[in-house]
């Protein structure tokens, strides 16, 4: 194995910290258009811990890529604009709080991006030599004689082969998931503390989505460097995460560790992801679905944004009508709606609630946030930034002196 | 139900039926038309062509030499209705038409413009036949009449001379500077300089359009026929479109009139027309192979409907706005073309036109000629300026990039 | 190439042969004042030596023949020296009404022709590039939109006014002396030294000084036409450049927005500005016909231009073949040069 001496001691003083390396606070973003304001992250509240990866999941359009990208401001400032909340990061303060240039040298330093779309990323008249280099003579100062040295050990860190070839050439001459590692090999060329993955495998072949993963988890543990992976795919999400963050409609509705979510979903939203995953061996005739549409940014309901899809509340409203039992039989159901079935003002204050407060993210269990009323002790728990320093069970890889190429 | 029961439901059906998408727009011709004339400067530029429109309808009427009425020996005539050519009557027929729909308003526009067709083309025969203007016309004779006392009363046209009429009376009125009598003075064969520039407007607009006409139609048919029979035909007309721009236009279109010895107006149109129709041949192409390409056209087919019925209805509603576009700014390159031959000294022969005065400005002896300089090149600057002002709007108002974005 | 400069001589011939009147008809009033029988012997001897009374098409072809490179040739003349087919040196025939070689009048004026057009593609290139860049930077903005204002202004004054009033504004002795009213060089031009000289007591301007002189006012008439379109161009190519996701990447990896804009998307969008270049070369060759009619001054323009006038078949289709040609070599090389510039072209196709 691959052994790393001047990282060890870094990842040691970092991991042993209780601070995490990046918290956004009740980020909100919003952008000017025609027809008004859209405010596509609203409140949305997590932090990441080093050498952790944290997994931000949700559909498309639910406010995950405006966030990660938030953090580096690489948001267009005359239509979008941040409206109220903090990135803080460590050893930087408030990232809203910097100036243009100061901001600057965190891009790529401290905190790299790469995205998903690798084959337009990168630019096409330059040889991708140049343009890890552009990256490494920024923020390293070296001579560029060394700087294509770091770019070419860079890589070799990503498994590229033979990189001293390589650097002359251009990307049009690279298959997708080669390209996608020099973006990768650019990011850490500078090692950064944090990198944000805003979907890297979407758009790559499902063999080269494991290869790609793979290797950021190598490099992960080898840096001691912290993933902020954005995804759609839970699968992705299972196989890589340490702890994940839900997102529907702009806001943040569940975070827990990938265990916790997995085994005991407390939103109704995430329960409805886990039902429409096919399961292998089911008999099922049809594959069930959350029912309705994700809600146009410029018309979010009121009150909670997911209710008009929730089973919680359609249960509730079903129940009213036909006057049955709001729930199954056999149903956990929490105590405050059990003591509610009875009479109808209580029935109906649950659903009102619902339809006109908007749930904050509380944590209703340790270590497991959630953001839905219709959950035991939810007033009474408290609000709060989810912060969970956890990181999974890792399996030790054995990681061979050969590279891989694609 | 209670009231409270209904009022659930209802705010769950309206939430689960809400439409994510705004109301449709309209259609994509008509809002470019709108935003077109929203812009201030098209609106600017329709106002000075609708103004040079006036003047070229009624310029036998602002400036002749025949009075409108005279009274001879105690009898009443009108020179002027006299010796009214067919064009002119035709002209008038054809814009009393216009006003009538525009004050009527229920035709559609293309049901106008044939109507207007109609009119014309029926109209033309009969004209023709009984308008017979006097072939040899003397315009001093006026003058010295009334000089003399034969006419004993005369009203005469705002700008009492004809752009023919050179003066013969007064042969020391060659060159003469601006005066009350001729508010632009005169030019090197004594005509009045206001005279000519009203005219010219004529051959201006009168060739920009029927040129341009012929040039679509040609562009048009060369293009669809490449476009649908492909193969043999597709070949042979790139090569000829190839060949026609490898010759820059000017040259073609001196070479073509140089060797023409009657260059009427007519022939100057269709010769124009028939240098310009490249551009045209070549949209149209395209158009038909995008549309070719098109899926509902390929599920069309595979229904049954024959392609010829579809490539053509589909391209007339697509591609004719923005020909508009192409056509708008071929209009303005003719009026150039035209005034560039006729400065030269082989365009029309025996017409007013800006371009001829033009030079009369330079071969004036004296070397410059202020007033024959100015006025008649600010006349084509403003048209052709006019034009390009309109066909940018709408360029502006059909580029999908630059709409404005929800 | 060759089929179209092939198909290109086709239609000039065939605008020419078709005309009324034929091209021999003014050569005959040219010589004016002729008796009847006079008339006669000089359309014979005409039609006699330019071959007019042969029908059409073998007109053409003896043309072409004469024109091409390759084809029948007299044994004894080119190469190989003792065939009747092989390789020869084009003649492009005599001018009717000089009776001097085509050639050599193309070969003085072609010179001229593109010396200007060679000094105004710099000059509008580099003041589009610029106001582009401007352009697509102040985005929406006031000075966006009225630079667009200006620009079409511009592209809207007709070459003709604009000559005819810098003539006779800047070059007449009545209003400001500036510039000089016409022609290439001065009359003394070539008693000049080449230099400046302060030689003779006072300042002299030298002939480079003197023709730069002369072609300051020609080069600005036929450059300002094309700022409109090659601004706009690098406007709407700069704006689409900085909406790539590479420009995204640029921007993450911490870059100054100068660097961004002028060593990433600036570069990407130099590409559709090259191509275009050749579209530009026909309007130049066809506006330096007016240019040089206004200035005097004696390139391929101003020979189309008196051949019109005097009704020269020959010089008329050779103006129009070299034309031609230079546009079809205007498109080899903008083509060549996109290949060499984008990496993504190979240079096989």
């Amino acid at each position: 194995m691959r052994s790393i001496p001047s990282f060890a001691k870094e990842i040691e003083t970092r991991m042993a910290q209780k601070q995490p390396l990046l918290e956004i606070k009740n980020l909100s973003v919003g952008f000017d258009t025609n027809r008004g304001l859209i405010r596509p992250v609203r409140e949305v509240s997590l932090s990441v811990y080093p050498g952790q990866t944290v997994a931000l999941v949700g559909e498309s359009g639910c406010g995950k890529s405006v966030t990660a990208l938030s953090i580096l401001r690489l948001i267009p400032q005359p239509p979008g604009r941040v409206l109220g909340g903090q990135i803080n990061f460590e050893g930087r303060g408030n990232l809203l709080d910097l100036s243009e240039k100061e901001m600057r040298s965190v891009r790529g330093k401290d905190i790299a991006m790469i995205f998903q779309e690798p084959m337009t990323s990168l630019n096409p008249v330059y040889t991708i030599g140049d343009q890890i280099v552009e990256a490494v003579t920024l923020h390293q100062g070296v001579s560029t004689r060394k700087a294509y040295e770091i770019a070419e050990e860079s890589l070799n860190d990503v498994g590229i082969s033979d990189p001293h070839r390589r650097l002359r050439e251009y990307p049009h001459q690279m298959s997708g998931g080669m390209r996608q590692r020099v973006m990768i090999a650019m990011a850490l060329s500078c090692k950064p503390k944090l990198l944000i993955a805003d979907e890297p495998t979407t758009a790559l072949d499902v063999t080269i989505q494991a290869q790609i993963l793979e290797l950021l988890r190598k490099l992960q543990r080898e840096r001691g460097m912290s993933i902020l992976l954005i995804t759609h795919d839970l699968g992705v999400v299972a196989e890589n995460a340490d702890v994940v963050g839900v997102m529907y409609a702009s806001r943040v509705v569940e975070f827990a560790t990938v265990e916790d979510l997995f085994d005991h979903p407390q939103h109704p939203y995430t329960e409805g992801l886990f039902k429409s995953v096919p399961k292998l061996g089911s008999r099922a005739e049809r594959l069930e679905t959350i029912p309705g549409m994700v809600p146009n940014p410029m018309r979010f309901p009121a009150g909670c944004k997911f209710h008009p899809r929730c089973h919680r509340t359609r249960a509730c409203a079903v129940a009213v009508e036909s006057g049955q039992a709001i729930f199954p039989a056999g149903t956990n159901i929490p105590k405050e709606i059990a003591a509610a079935t009875d009479s109808e003002g209580q029935r109906f204050s649950v659903l009102k609630k619902c339809a006109t407060d908007e749930p904050t993210l509380r944590e209703v269990k340790p270590q497991h946030w959630s953001a839905c009323h219709v959950t035991e002790n939810f007033e009474q728990s408290p609000a709060s930034v989810p912060q969970l320093d956890h990181r999974r069970e890792v399996v030790p890889m054995i990681v061979d002196e050969g590279t891989i190429t694609v | 139900m209670s009231i409270e029961q209904a009022e659930s439901s209802q705010m769950l059906a309206a939430a689960a039926a809400e439409p994510a998408m705004p109301p449709p727009a309209r259609s994509l011709i008509r809002q470019a038309y709108h935003d077109t004339l929203a812009s201030v400067l098209a609106r600017i530029g329709l106002a000075w062509l609708f103004m040079l429109a006036f003047f070229a309808v009624f310029a036998p009427f602002l400036a002749d030499s025949h009075p409108y009425v005279m009274k001879v020996n105690g009898r009443w005539s009108s020179p002027a209705l006299i010796h009214l050519t067919p064009a002119d009557v035709l002209l008038l027929i054809a814009t009393a038409t216009v006003v009538v729909l525009a004050i009527w308003r229920r035709l559609s526009f293309l049901r106008s413009l044939g109507l207007i067709a109609a009119v014309v083309v029926v109209a033309a025969a009969p004209v023709y036949l009984l308008v017979r203007p006097p072939v040899n016309v003397d315009y001093s004779q006026y003058r010295d009449d009334l000089a003399s006392g034969k006419i004993q009363k005369a009203i005469f046209a705002p700008v009492p001379y004809s752009p023919r009429d050179r003066l013969r009376d007064q042969p020391e009125a060659r060159l003469e500077k601006p005066s009350r009598r001729h508010w632009l003075g005169t030019d090197t064969n004594g005509a009045d300089v206001f005279s000519l520039l009203l005219h010219a407007s004529r051959i201006a607009l009168s060739i920009g359009f029927i040129a341009t006409s012929i040039s679509v139609v040609i562009g048009v048919l060369v293009g669809a026929v490449m476009g649908y029979y492909v193969g043999t035909v597709d070949l042979l007309g790139m090569r000829a479109i190839e060949i026609f721009e490898a010759i820059p236009q000017l040259f073609l279109l001196i070479t073509i009139t140089a060797l023409i010895q009657d260059r009427n107006i007519y022939v100057m149109m269709a010769v124009i027309g028939a240098t310009s129709w490249t551009g045209y041949a070549r949209f149209l192409r395209a158009e038909f192979f995008t549309i070719r390409k098109l899926d509902y056209v390929q599920a069309a087919v595979a229904a049954g409907l024959p392609t010829r019925i579809i490539l053509f209805r589909h391209m007339l509603a697509n591609a004719l706005t923005p020909i508009l576009v192409s056509t708008t700014f071929g209009v303005a390159s003719a009026i150039l073309y035209e005034s560039i031959l006729s400065f030269l000294g082989i365009g029309l022969v025996d017409e007013a036109s800006w371009g001829a005065m033009l030079q009369q400005a330079r071969a004036g002896g004296a070397g410059f000629v202020l007033w024959i300089a100015i006025p008649p090149g600010a006349a084509i600057f403003l048209t052709v300026f006019a034009y390009n002002l309109v066909g940018e709007a709408l360029r502006d108002a059909l580029d999908p990039k630059l709409r404005k974005r929800d | 190439m060759l089929p179209t400069l092939l198909g290109v001589t086709v239609v000039v011939f065939f605008v020419m042969a078709f005309s009324p009147g034929g091209v021999g008809a003014s050569l005959l009033n040219a010589e004016g004042g002729l008796r009847p029988e006079e008339r006669r012997m000089m359309q014979a001897y005409y039609t006699a030596r330019y071959g007019l009374d042969k029908p059409r098409i073998v007109q053409y072809l003896n043309w072409l023949n004469h024109v091409s490179p390759v084809g029948l040739k007299a044994k004894g003349e080119g190469f190989p020296n003792a065939w009747p087919v092989g390789f020869k040196a084009p003649d492009l025939g005599e001018a009717f009404s000089t009776h001097r070689k085509v050639s050599s009048m193309i070969a003085e004026a072609l010179p001229i022709t593109l010396l200007l057009e060679l000094l105004s593609l710099p000059l509008v290139y580099s003041i589009s590039i610029w106001t582009g860049i401007r352009g697509a930077r102040s985005r929406g903005k006031f000075a966006d939109v009225s630079l667009g204002f200006v620009l079409i202004g511009l592209y809207s004054l007709p070459s003709i006014w604009v000559g005819v009033l810098m003539i006779g504004f800047l070059s007449n002795v009545k209003y400001l002396h500036w510039f000089p009213t016409n022609g290439l060089h001065d009359l003394m031009s070539d008693s000049m030294t080449f230099l400046p000289t302060t030689m003779h007591g006072h300042f002299e301007r030298g002939w480079l000084l003197d023709t730069a002189w002369h072609l300051c006012l020609p080069v600005i008439c036929l450059s300002y036409n094309s700022f409109a379109f090659l601004s706009r161009l690098q406007r709407g190519a700069l704006l689409e450049s900085l909406n790539q996701d590479y420009v995204r990447t640029a921007r993450a990896k911490g870059l100054s927005e100068r660097v961004v804009i002028y060593r990433h998307a600036f570069r990407n969008s130099l590409m559709p500005m090259i191509t275009v270049a050749a579209s530009i070369l026909p309007g130049l060759i066809g506006g330096s016909v007016v240019i040089e009619s206004i200035f005097g001054i004696h390139g391929m323009g101003k020979l189309t231009v008196d051949a019109v006038f005097s009704r020269d078949r020959e010089v008329l289709m050779a103006v129009t073949l070299i034309a031609s040609l230079l546009q079809l070599f205007g498109n080899l090389i903008s083509d060549l040069t996109y290949a060499v510039a984008d990496p993504r072209v190979s240079y096989v196709d």
